[in-house]
């Protein structure tokens, strides 16, 4: 029930201690307040005057109010260290996830990140509230309320005793029943709670083929389905809170007849069976609250598990082999990779044998069918895929590194993808991102060389326009310009990693987007996945990459000459008629 | 208050079901009563029962009742509990199958528009949640103030039946708990419920950004500003939720204060009412120890109540659908088979666009012939589209199919068209299934033959459940070619005799684009096509090339033609087979 996690919190220890300190309080608290209420009650019972009760109200009105105080002051104490967790959470999350890289957002999803980082540490920061206090008061305050029952008559504390293991292991037990049944209905009933949106997401689709009317029945239809198959859960899931109620309830009715008896054969007095009448539903209120909640703990308690072990993973060393400067990559340096391989998930190698000697301002092309490996290999190069260890060596410039995923390296070489993330912020700053501190004509003439310039003059507010998702719609061909732009803002990256840069779009685009590319080229050493095949005219050394493996390389003259892998996937690409 | 009634003026999906299923509805609210009524009434009971027992009545026969009615209450209140919360969300599930129908419905009126003004679908995912939404409006605000209200109404009334003064005292000690309170909240809550949507949304859009454009962040080697970026909205978060839980402990601690000031005020009035004789005094410990049950039922409207701001949001955008049914008494059938499309000197502007997307268009596609359309991204290629369908219609001249205007044709447009876009859908069903959505009376051998048409049999026969595998969400278990050929089968099998492909090969490398194109062009080969294509691949399939740019066709001919003759379409048919 207590994740053993939450104690490893800082601060946790010493509030435990003090929370459960004030719930022993708040215990007394209550006993006080049910003695003199019933003190009052029997008081008027006894036909006497209100001025002669008024000492037990006050009395009842200072303990009453003390213990909601309590209550207040718990949530006080306890929500500054829920604050910080939570606070350090986010941000050793932005952390981690800086350190994990584009490949764990890869693997994981961008929906999946975001979700964790944002409503999972919400959910998080509830658990906390909710968990702590309540699994302490749970702990303390039947315990301290029963004592003082059992000093009052302990044949009713035995009863109230023993039935509280009785209510835990009925809730178990029912608790487990409705798993099973929901788990045996999941798949169908995620089938069908998924319908809806798949349907309202498939609704052009279905006008194309007519159906669009007649589907309004079915989505009717298997709405009532998903009803029926809800309702057969939650009868059963219910079934443990109804249990919880149902002894709860009824022990106290039990309590009730049972003081009755005492009453009658003169066993005990009015007062203290009022008083155990009257701490009976305190007695059971921790539990009750406890379990009220008992879903957002259990959801709060996943998103904990996640974030802990998100940031339980392991993390890239040795990014500082190259020192942590930028490289000054000339027209003598060198990058060789030998015998390099990489795979996703230790099955097969996506790449293997890896062969390259690049140098210079070398214009390197890398050519080959959809899944053949050549993002991957960007990715490699790029060190935001880390090889399989103890296979081959990198060097560069001489100097063995184990991965490419370093600093220095990094900070020498600009990679454009097919989409080039546009970030949430004005064009200028989109522009200016790996250069903060350019000044504004810096960044005009650079947008001016990516040929962007006719269109920043069609913005309402020029090059401080907002871009970006949800913002001004910007089309492909913009992007890889504005993606352009940063390249010829900064000059002393000389390496240059293009991912398929215009594959998605139209002829005419591309035509007009090479002529910008192209003097980009001079002067850096280059990387150019691409499936189109033109590009190929523009490289001075080809790579054909099939299954992972560099097939054939050479200059785009010796491989054309030679009748292998190139000429064939030239064929190919130029197929059709 | 103003805000609340103005998001009911012109309320249809909201209070039109409060009306429908009266029954069920009622009874949930029964229930409800009956939960908090049996609670109250045990502990009630109970103290009347031990008051009563303590006179030591000298026969045990005396305070039988209240001994089997303290049974009936103990076991009572969970019963009723039970039933209503099996009873609450079989009606709020009965509304949402409606809500469902209707939303569909108000969708599937401008399919096409959502398609195009949300390209993402989120909307639709944000649609699909306003009713989640609404349907805890019910169960979390709805039912327990409603509840509530009746307890406070029956409470006051049946004290005010004891003596008028003090129903009048709880009328005034109750109303701050469930009118008073709850009003402060929404108040509170509202002012800061707009204000943390649009934090939150700063910290989305930076955390959306952080992890889309990590790879940039990591490059770029700004680690710092990386996290100082992050750390803001994460404090003002923070002390939003601060002030948000400061208010609801001070809140539940003034709620829990005045139910202390109902007990005493009880005991008093008590001291004055019921202290006449011995056995009226009975029923002073049964006032005051009822009370305690209830501050389940009276504290909850409070944050039921504050949560109202953020289902009015919800309630204001499912209102905001146009559900009024579309008229369709124009429409006609096409006598004749299919012959010529005529598209006659179009002019055409989007509501919103500034620019003029068409002027005076014409166009004349014959039965059988096939035509590629061209031009840069953003020139109206696929608004054409829309008005061949008559998805949108022109602000002159006209569109025609064999002389009928296409607007009469509506009813009957999945006979004569067929349309291949860039992603088609595929449902989360099997593959059998979605193929023959193409045509519903299809045989399992006509579905296979289709399959087999557009090359996928071999692929699909090697998968464990072959024809019966699921294609998972959106198809995501297949590459993309594979999902359009999917999509091309269903095209055979809805048979229509004018093929409308949308670029359908803009997501895939250029080999299985070539296959693709060579499938479908084979399998189509007695069809009308019209083709908007991106590139030049494949353009010797078709007879007639259109370059649309600036509104107006600028380049017209057979793909022979325009290579001899204009240099542009020359340079572009270099460039994309490598020879530039
Ligand atoms: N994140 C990943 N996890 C596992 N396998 C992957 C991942 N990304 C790509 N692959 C696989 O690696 C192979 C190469 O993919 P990729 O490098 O994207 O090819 P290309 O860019 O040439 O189209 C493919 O078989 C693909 O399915
Ligand atoms: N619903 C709409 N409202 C306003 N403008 C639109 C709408 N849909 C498209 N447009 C605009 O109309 C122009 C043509 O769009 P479209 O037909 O999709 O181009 P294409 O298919 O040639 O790329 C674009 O400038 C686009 O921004
Ligand atoms: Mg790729
Ligand atoms: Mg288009």
């Amino acid at each position: 029930m207590f994740d053993p996690a939450l104690f490893k919190l800082p601060g946790m220890r010493r509030l435990t201690v003090i929370l459960a300190l004030l719930a022993v309080i708040e215990g007394i608290c209550i006993i006080i307040q049910a003695q003199f209420m019933s003190v009052a009650i029997v008081g008027l019972w006894h036909l006497k005057a209100l001025g002669t009760v008024l000492q037990p109200m006050l009395i009842f009105a200072i303990a009453w109010t003390m213990r909601q105080l309590l209550v207040v002051v718990k949530n006080k104490l306890m929500y500054p260290v829920v604050e910080k967790t939570t606070g350090d959470l986010r941000r050793q999350v932005m952390q981690k996830l800086y350190d994990l890289g584009p490949s764990y957002v890869a693997k994981t999803g961008t929906g999946n990140v975001v979700t964790t980082a944002l409503e999972g540490i919400d959910k998080v920061q509830t658990y906390l509230m909710l968990v702590v206090i309540k699994v302490i008061d749970m702990m303390v305050i039947p315990w301290v309320i029963l004592i003082y029952i059992a000093w009052l008559r302990w044949r009713e504390a035995l009863f109230l005793l023993a039935i509280f293991p009785l209510i835990i292991l009925f809730m178990i037990i029912l608790g487990y029943a409705a798993q099973a049944k929901a788990d045996r209905q999941y798949v169908g009933y995620q089938r069908m709670s998924n319908h809806f949106v798949d349907t309202l997401r498939g609704l052009p689709t279905l006008k194309q083929l007519g159906l669009s009317k007649r589907y309004a029945e079915n989505v009717y239809q298997v709405s009532e389905g998903y009803r029926k198959q809800t309702l057969a859960v939650i009868k059963i899931a219910m079934l443990s809170t109804f249990a919880l109620d149902f002894f709860t309830t009824l022990s106290i009715a039990v309590v009730a007849v049972f003081l009755g008896f005492g009453l009658i054969d003169g066993s005990i007095t009015l007062l203290p069976a009022l008083v155990i009448l009257v701490l009976s539903p305190d007695y059971f209120l921790p539990l009750r609250t406890f379990a009220s909640d008992y879903h957002a703990t259990l959801n709060g308690k996943n998103a904990f598990a996640a974030v802990q072990k998100m940031l339980a993973l392991p993390i890239a060393t040795d990014r500082d082999q190259l020192g942590d400067q930028p490289l000054a990559w000339q027209a003598d340096s060198t990058l060789s990779l030998q015998q390099v391989a990489f795979s996703y998930d230790d099955a097969q190698p996506a790449l293997s044998q890896l062969n390259i000697q690049a140098h210079g301002y070398q214009r390197i092309g890398i050519i080959g069918a959809s899944g053949s490996g050549k993002s991957t290999l960007i990715n490699l190069l790029g060190g935001f895929l880390t090889p399989t260890a103890g296979h081959g060596t990198i060097k560069v410039n001489g100097q063995t590194v184990t991965h490419l995923n370093q600093t220095a390296w990094q900070q020498s070489f600009f990679y454009i993808p097919q989409n080039p993330y546009l970030f949430h912020a004005t064009l200028a700053e989109n522009i200016a991102f790996y250069q903060p501190d350019a000044g504004l004509s810096a960044i005009g003439a650079a947008a001016d060389k990516a040929g962007l310039t006719a269109w920043i003059k069609t913005l309402p507010d020029g090059l401080n326009t907002a871009i970006g998702e949800g913002s001004r719609g910007v089309s492909g061909g913009q992007a890889q310009r504005i993606a352009l732009a940063r390249a010829f803002l900064d000059k002393s990256r000389k390496i240059l990693l293009f991912d398929e840069p215009t594959a998605h779009l139209d002829i005419e685009t591309e035509a007009a987007l090479k002529q910008t590319i192209l003097p980009v080229l001079d002067d850096h050493l280059v990387f150019f996945a691409t499936h189109r095949l033109h590009w190929i005219n523009q490289m001075d050394y080809v790579l054909v990459v099939d299954h992972g493996q560099i097939v054939e390389q050479g200059t785009p003259t010796e491989l054309t000459a030679h009748d292998g892998a190139y000429v064939q996937l030239r064929n190919e690409m130029g197929g059709g008629k | 208050m103003k805000d609340f009634f103005a998001t009911f003026k012109h309320d249809t999906w909201v209070m039109p079901y409060l009306r429908k299923y009266k029954k069920l509805l009622a009874l949930t609210l029964f229930l409800g009563l009956m939960t908090f009524f049996c609670g109250s009434a045990l502990m009630f009971n109970s103290g009347y029962l031990i008051s009563k027992a303590a006179r030591h009545p000298y026969n045990i026969l005396m305070i039988y009742v209240p001994i089997v009615l303290t049974r009936a209450f103990g076991i009572g209140r969970p019963a009723f509990r039970y039933a209503e919360r099996i009873t609450s969300h079989n009606w709020v599930l009965r509304i949402v199958s409606d809500f469902r129908k209707k939303l569909y419905q108000a969708v599937e009126k401008q399919a096409v528009a959502i398609r195009q003004n949300f390209q993402t679908g989120d909307v639709l995912s944000l649609l699909a949640d306003d009713i989640d939404h609404i349907e805890n409006l019910y169960l979390r605000t709805v039912f327990p103030t409603v509840i509530a209200l009746m307890m406070y109404v029956l409470i006051v009334i049946a004290l005010g039946y004891f003596s008028w003064w003090f129903g009048l005292l709880m009328l005034l000690l109750l109303g701050l708990i469930v009118i008073v309170m709850p009003l402060l909240s929404v108040l509170v809550n509202g002012a800061r419920e707009t204000q943390s949507r649009a934090i939150q949304q700063t910290f989305y859009t930076q955390l959306t950004d952080a992890v889309m454009g990590l790879g940039d962040w990591l490059i770029s080697g700004r680690r710092a500003d990386f996290n100082a970026r992050q750390a803001a909205p994460i404090d003002e978060i923070a002390q939003l939720r601060r002030a948000d839980h400061q208010f609801q402990w001070w809140r539940d601690f003034t709620i829990q204060l005045i139910f202390g000031v109902i007990c005493l005020a009880l005991m008093v009035w008590s001291s004055f009412y019921w202290t006449s004789n011995r056995d009226s005094a009975n029923w002073i410990a049964a006032f005051v120890l009822s009370v305690f049950p209830l501050v389940d039922a009276f504290q909850s409207v409070s944050q039921g109540v504050s949560e109202w701001p953020s289902y009015q949001r919800s309630i204001v955008r499912v209102n905001d659908l146009d559900t009024a049914p579309v008229d369709d008494h124009d429409q006609t059938i096409l006598t004749e088979p299919f012959s010529v499309l005529r598209v006659g000197q179009i002019d055409f502007r989007y509501p919103a666009g500034q620019r003029q997307i068409f002027n005076q268009l014409s166009l004349t596609l014959k039965a059988g012939e096939k035509l590629a359309l061209l031009g840069p991204s953003g020139t109206g290629k696929s608004t054409l589209l829309k008005l061949i369908l008559g998805d949108l219609q022109p602000d002159a001249g006209t569109i025609q199919l064999n002389d009928v205007p296409i607007a009469h044709l509506q009813n009957e447009r999945a006979q004569l068209f067929g349309v291949l876009d860039q992603q088609p859908y595929l449902f989360n069903t099997t593959i059998m299934n979605n193929v023959r959505m193409g045509n519903l009376q299809a045989t399992d051998d006509q579905v296979k033959a289709a399959l087999e048409a557009v090359e996928l049999a071999p692929m699909i026969d090697a998968l464990p459940d072959g024809y019966d595998t699921m294609v998972a969400e959106g198809g995501a278990r297949f590459s993309g070619g594979e999902r359009q050929r999917l999509a091309l089968a269903r095209i055979l099998l809805q048979d229509a005799p004018i093929i409308i492909l949308d670029e359908p090969t803009v997501s895939l490398d250029p080999i299985t684009e070539a296959h693709l194109l060579a499938t479908v062009f084979r399998v189509l080969h007695d069809k009308t096509i019209l083709w908007v294509t991106h590139h030049l691949a494949g353009i010797n399939y078709v007879d007639q090339v259109r370059f649309l740019e600036d509104g107006q066709f600028d380049m017209a001919g057979t793909p022979q033609e325009l290579y001899a003759t204009a240099p542009r379409f020359k340079r572009l048919y270099d460039l994309d087979q490598g020879r530039d």
